[in-house]
């Protein structure tokens, strides 16, 4: 696979835009009948060839909104373009253009091989016998998933299947993929390959990369942007690196001794782990710059190494949900 | 349809046959449907017999083609074909059909037609053989050879019913359990387990303006010796309404899932 520019694929320099979009759900029956908004006046958009995180606590409304942005509902009200297109009226032309990718619903046939689902599955995309041959034999080597092609579905383990739901999703070459918890059950090490594969294929091929999930790394890793969903609410929408630096002005402090020292924690900062080799500090920096405190340990004792890190991502996010709804 | 479409459904097709040749649950499937039919087609026989060798116009050999070839078409579907799509829809499964480029319904009858073909094959074989032993030679083989494209008819004819009717679950909570009543239509005025020219005068006229003549009795009666080429032409214009039934049953509810969280 060669490198692409995603505009250059696309054609347009915007990939998703969502503007004041709202769903409700109806509840009950007759006089009981009540309607619970499950995405409230959401508006974002994403670029051609950005790797978006959409998360948020369950229930925040994160499936409903890729559901209506990959048309499979309609909205109560708002509107929404997928690569220029209205999604839940042009359903049946966007899906040639984009790939889904439900964590817990699987594509596949379970009592079909991977490759006799990719042979259906490319008459219904119209994909002739050499190019669906090639691009299996494509993804196969992208996906490192060759030999699991001619496997029962039903024998594979998760993370196998997992490679193979993807190969499935990106058969017909979609310019953008959405990801609906797709590492959920994964162990860790599959967690890792399938995260990689997605930088990957961002990078190789310029695919837009739209991406919900609990999993922290999976944010980390993949996404370049978070978009943070709470009570059917954007409440927070920016880069993932700014997101820690801004949201927490604490800094982690972690200093190796060669003797014990005798450390008073000043205003700002608090001791979180203390022992006569290793000192651990959580600074605020808002109150006492980080610097400061570094002046202050090499001063009074026999340091022999510091690290100074940024708080957990969980810590952040955890922060963000917390905020008081407006 | 266009080209394009129609090689979507016949790939459908041909993949879900391969899942439909699992070769126990084959041979469990046409166990039951040789016990069952061979039971009643035995019943049917006797019941001939004393009334001085025919019923309704019917020989016994010609009974018993009749009952092998409507059971062969009613049980090679899987009888709660309903209570699976309204399953699909009600729990959002069907999500992940109306994702692809093509007719959420068209899709579904296609593959599980492909599912089907195995089964209805291996029925139609088994039966005929069990047909030939027990009750003798059909009584006219260009009406066995007319039954043969009109088995496919019915199966077609009762999967566009099936998901025409499943489509409720769109709207009602539960419109699972209608698979139960649909299954009795099927055995009363399909006329699967008595054929139509034995139920009451009333019942008979009711049941040849309903659809499900099509499903069970239109092959039963041609194999069992009428040459009515008119049944494949009925069997085809009901299959035109029906599938026109589940496309708008299936598009009006798309418009309206309503699937919470993932």
């Amino acid at each position: 696979m060669t490198a692409t520019t995603p505009a250059l694929r696309t054609g347009l320099s915007t990939a998703i835009e969502a503007t004041r979009l709202t769903k409700s759900f109806p509840t009950g029956r007759g006089r009981r009948r009540q309607f619970i908004e499950a995405v409230h006046d959401i508006s974002f958009t994403v670029e051609s060839g950005e790797r978006v995180a959409y998360i948020g606590p369950n229930g925040a409304g994160k499936s409903t909104s890729i559901k209506m942005l990959t048309g499979i509902l309609h909205p109560t009200s708002g509107s929404a373009s997928v690569l220029g297109r209205l999604p839940w009226r042009e359903r049946r032309a966007l899906t040639r253009q984009i790939g889904t990718l439900f964590g817990q619903r699987s594509q596949l046939w379970l009592e079909l091989t991977p490759r006799e689902t990719y042979r259906m599955l490319g008459a219904i995309y119209r994909l002739d016998t050499t190019r669906l041959r090639s691009r299996v034999d494509e993804l196969g080597e992208l996906l490192e998933a060759r030999e699991l092609f001619d496997q029962p579905v039903r024998s594979l383990s998760l993370g196998q299947r997992m490679r193979c739901e993807l190969a499935a999703c990106l058969l017909h070459d979609p310019l953008v993929l959405f990801l609906d918890e797709p590492t959920i059950g994964l162990d860790l090490l599959a967690k890792q390959r399938f995260r990689e594969l997605l930088v990957r294929l961002n990078r190789d091929r310029g695919t837009t990369i739209f991406l919900t999930s609990h999993d922290v790394s999976d944010i980390e890793q993949v996404a370049e942007r978070a978009i943070v969903i709470n009570h059917g609410r954007v409440i927070y929408d920016d880069r993932v690196a700014a997101m820690r630096r801004e949201l927490l002005a604490t800094k982690i402090v972690e200093v190796a001794l060669s003797e014990p020292i005798a450390f008073t924690p000043s205003q700002g900062v608090t001791t979180a782990e203390a022992s006569a080799s290793a000192l651990r500090l959580v600074v605020d920096t808002t109150v006492r710059p980080v610097r400061e405190v570094l002046d202050t340990l090499l001063t009074i004792g026999q340091v022999t190494d510091i690290t100074v890190t940024d708080p957990p991502l969980e810590q952040v996010i955890a922060e963000i949900y917390e905020r008081p709804r407006t | 349809m266009t080209v394009a479409k129609s090689w979507a459904s016949v790939a459908a097709v041909s993949s879900a046959r391969r899942a439909g040749r699992d070769p126990i649950a084959l041979a469990v499937s046409v166990g039951f449907f040789a016990i069952v039919a061979s039971v009643i087609a035995t019943l049917w026989r006797t019941a001939a017999h004393v009334h001085g060798g025919s019923v309704a116009g019917y020989t016994a050999v010609q009974l018993t083609w009749y009952l092998y070839f409507a059971e062969a078409a009613v049980t090679a579907l899987n009888p709660r074909q309903i209570e699976l799509t309204g399953d699909d829809i009600a729990t959002g499964a069907v999500a992940v059909d109306m994702l692809r480029p093509a007719s959420v319904v068209g899709l579904r009858i296609a593959t599980e037609f492909g599912r089907c073909v195995p089964r209805l094959t291996a029925s139609a074989v088994v039966g005929s053989g069990l047909a030939l032993i027990t009750g003798g030679a059909p009584t006219d083989s260009v009406g066995l050879l007319l039954a043969l494209p009109s088995l496919v008819l019915a199966v077609l004819c009762n999967l566009a019913a099936q998901h025409a009717v499943a489509g409720a679950a769109f709207w009602v909570r539960d419109a699972r359990s209608a698979w139960f009543l649909y299954q009795k239509l099927i055995f009363l005025l399909g006329a699967m387990l008595i054929p139509l020219e034995a139920l009451p005068h009333w019942l008979h006229r009711t049941a040849e303006l309903l659809p499900f003549v099509t499903m069970a009795y239109a092959p039963a009666r041609l194999a069992s010796g009428h040459v009515e080429p008119p049944l494949l032409l009925l069997q085809l214009g009901w299959l035109v309404v029906l599938v026109a039934a589940a496309v708008a049953v299936f598009g009006a509810g798309e418009r309206r899932l309503q699937v919470v969280g993932g």
